[in-house]
């Protein structure tokens, strides 16, 4: 049972990431490898306001998010004057950076040493310490986070940035501030992914920089691809297989010295099949060419 | 003058050295149809990205109801109300056709998120009066079946077609048209003429790229001639069309 809910919480925590970098990948089309980097960020923020400031959690989180959208102004930037893959490049240069300053930056964020002994989240004097509590509390940002993308999916706002990601020219030439739309998608897609590391920093109670690395954008990313952007269900798919597949995996009763190389074999295998039967995903709209 | 929508003086743009317009001096009468005609590589395009502010010019001014335009973004240009279809088209491929002409629309103020989810009440409104304009609009070019169709399950002309009507949603006071009618079937031509005398007829003032001199006859009140990036000669359709050097650039020396 305990185990079953571990994995509860973890789609939980994924299907925020999944979401909103769907908003930034899915829907605007820039193609960002960088999500790992806002979701450390997120994660160390509200860690160090707990750890350093004695905040609680809940408020910790609410000092974090505006924080990490203003960093996201980071990665609109570039987007703003770069194109396709450069921008791509420009995503991955950035979530290295983030990796280097967590892992380097002593004195703050105790580098490869890692924080241990984080506070489990307390709301009112109740304290999320056993798993179901944890499952509810991160089910219920699910629930927030989820009608909040339901919304703007389907808003308006979602609807004009499909448009960029079909035309820019054209959006521009129909009057759209193409430049201040791409900001607002990155600010909300990045401002949301924050609530993910602060979730997970409070489940796991530890954290590192090798939770937030590289291969965890791409991971991210392929959560998007493989379950499919530009739509709602479409991250939700990718994010239950992707996170129940290693468990799957598990049962499969692989040497440990082998396991972890197999799975990322697959997982590689996974993408080119995809890529090449299934552009848009399990269940997407959108195909990247 | 103050019937001149809008004016183009002095414009200047380089590529590399080689002057793509050079020196085009324009103006263009409130109301009427005005055509610039000339053989490919003329600048007739390049002439479009300058007023629409897809491209910087390097020297010269363009004037729009007299305010100057010519350093502002492409949005708020468009957002004056120079509206523009493309001779490539350009329609929003994954998109329905009734949501391309939704986008035309630049009265929602939903496309703005804190809006969209703040304001659900006002968004929803505005959303519900658009449907029913982008309806209209899909209906008077005919492609009222097509409303959940994909832009790009559309066949060209129906394309072509949507592009217009999203110019009709957008409202706008000068259109610029780069070959509406290339590629199209006769019968669709004549439609799509049809549709852009309509609309010059309703006050607006249309700006033609076009390369087939019955219809440059049929609906133009001034044509300007450009050659190698400069305005060669001017006047009314019948003039120009008659001219030498008009026929010797067209039917090749």
């Amino acid at each position: 049972m305990n185990y079953i809910l571990h994995i509860l919480i973890m789609i939980n925590i994924y299907l925020i990431l999944s979401l909103s970098l769907n908003l930034i990948v899915g829907y605007t089309g820039l193609l960002s490898i960088a999500h790992a980097a806002f979701y450390g960020i997120g994660a160390y923020i509200t860690t160090l306001l707990m750890m350093n400031m004695g905040l609680n959690f809940f408020i910790a989180l609410f000092i974090t998010i505006p924080v990490v959208m203003l960093v996201s102004l980071l990665v609109s930037f570039p987007s703003l004057r770069l194109k396709g893959d450069y921008f791509v490049l420009a995503t991955i240069a950035f979530q290295v950076i983030v990796f280097s300053i967590l892992y380097n930056w002593i004195s703050l964020t105790r580098g490869p040493y890692g924080i241990p002994g984080i506070n489990r989240p307390v709301l009112l004097g109740f304290k999320f310490d056993s798993l179901p509590s944890y499952f509810f509390l991160s089910l219920f940002f699910v629930i927030i986070v989820g009608l909040l993308f339901k919304l703007l999916y389907k808003s308006p706002f979602g609807r004009v940035l499909k448009a960029i990601r079909e035309d820019e020219i054209s959006a521009k030439a129909m009057g759209k501030n193409v430049d201040s739309l791409k900001i607002w998608s990155c600010l909300i897609g990045c401002g949301i992914a924050s609530i993910s590391g602060a979730l997970y920093a409070g489940y796991v109670t530890y954290i590192d920089p090798t939770s937030f690395t590289l291969m965890e954008s791409v991971f991210i990313l392929s959560i998007v691809l493989v379950g499919g952007s530009g739509n709602f269900r479409g991250p939700i798919i990718g994010t239950i297989f992707m996170v129940i597949l290693p468990e799957i995996l598990r049962f499969l009763g692989l040497p440990d010295s082998i396991a972890p190389n197999v799975r990322q074999m697959i997982y590689g295998a996974l993408l080119i099949i995809l890529m090449k039967y299934r552009p848009q995903g399990l269940a997407g709209e959108y195909r990247f060419e | 003058m103050n019937n001149i929508i809008l004016k183009i003086y002095n414009a200047t743009k380089s590529y590399n050295g080689t002057k793509a317009v050079n020196g085009v001096s324009m103006n263009f009468s409130k109301g009427k149809i005005t055509s610039i005609i000339g053989p490919n590589r003329a600048g007739k395009t390049t002439l479009f990205n300058l007023i629409n502010g897809f491209l910087k010019l390097n020297d010269g001014k363009i004037y729009y109801n007299g305010e100057r335009i010519d350093h502002f973004p492409a949005w708020k240009i468009a957002r004056l109300g120079i509206g523009r279809i493309f001779q490539d088209i350009r329609v929003f491929n994954k998109i329905t056709a009734l949501e391309n002409v939704l986008l035309a629309n630049k009265d929602q103020p939903g496309e703005n998120p804190i809006v969209s989810l703040f304001l659900r009440k006002k968004t929803l409104g505005k959303e519900s009066v658009n449907i029913e304009d982008a309806k209209k609009w899909l209906k008077f070019v005919n492609l009222s079946d097509k409303e959940d169709s994909l832009a790009e399950n559309l066949s060209y002309g129906q394309q072509k077609l949507l592009s217009i009507s999203r110019l009709l949603a957008g409202g706008y006071d000068l259109l610029l048209l780069d070959e509406p009618t290339a590629g199209v079937h006769p019968s669709l031509a004549k439609t799509i003429l049809h549709v852009i005398k309509n609309m010059v007829e309703e006050g607006k003032t249309a700006v033609v790229i076009e390369h087939d001199m019955k219809i440059i006859a049929e609906i133009s009140d001034f044509v300007y001639f450009m050659h190698e990036g400069k305005v060669t000669f001017s006047g009314t359709p019948e003039t120009v069309l008659k001219n030498s050097k008009v026929k010797e650039a067209y039917i090749g020396v």
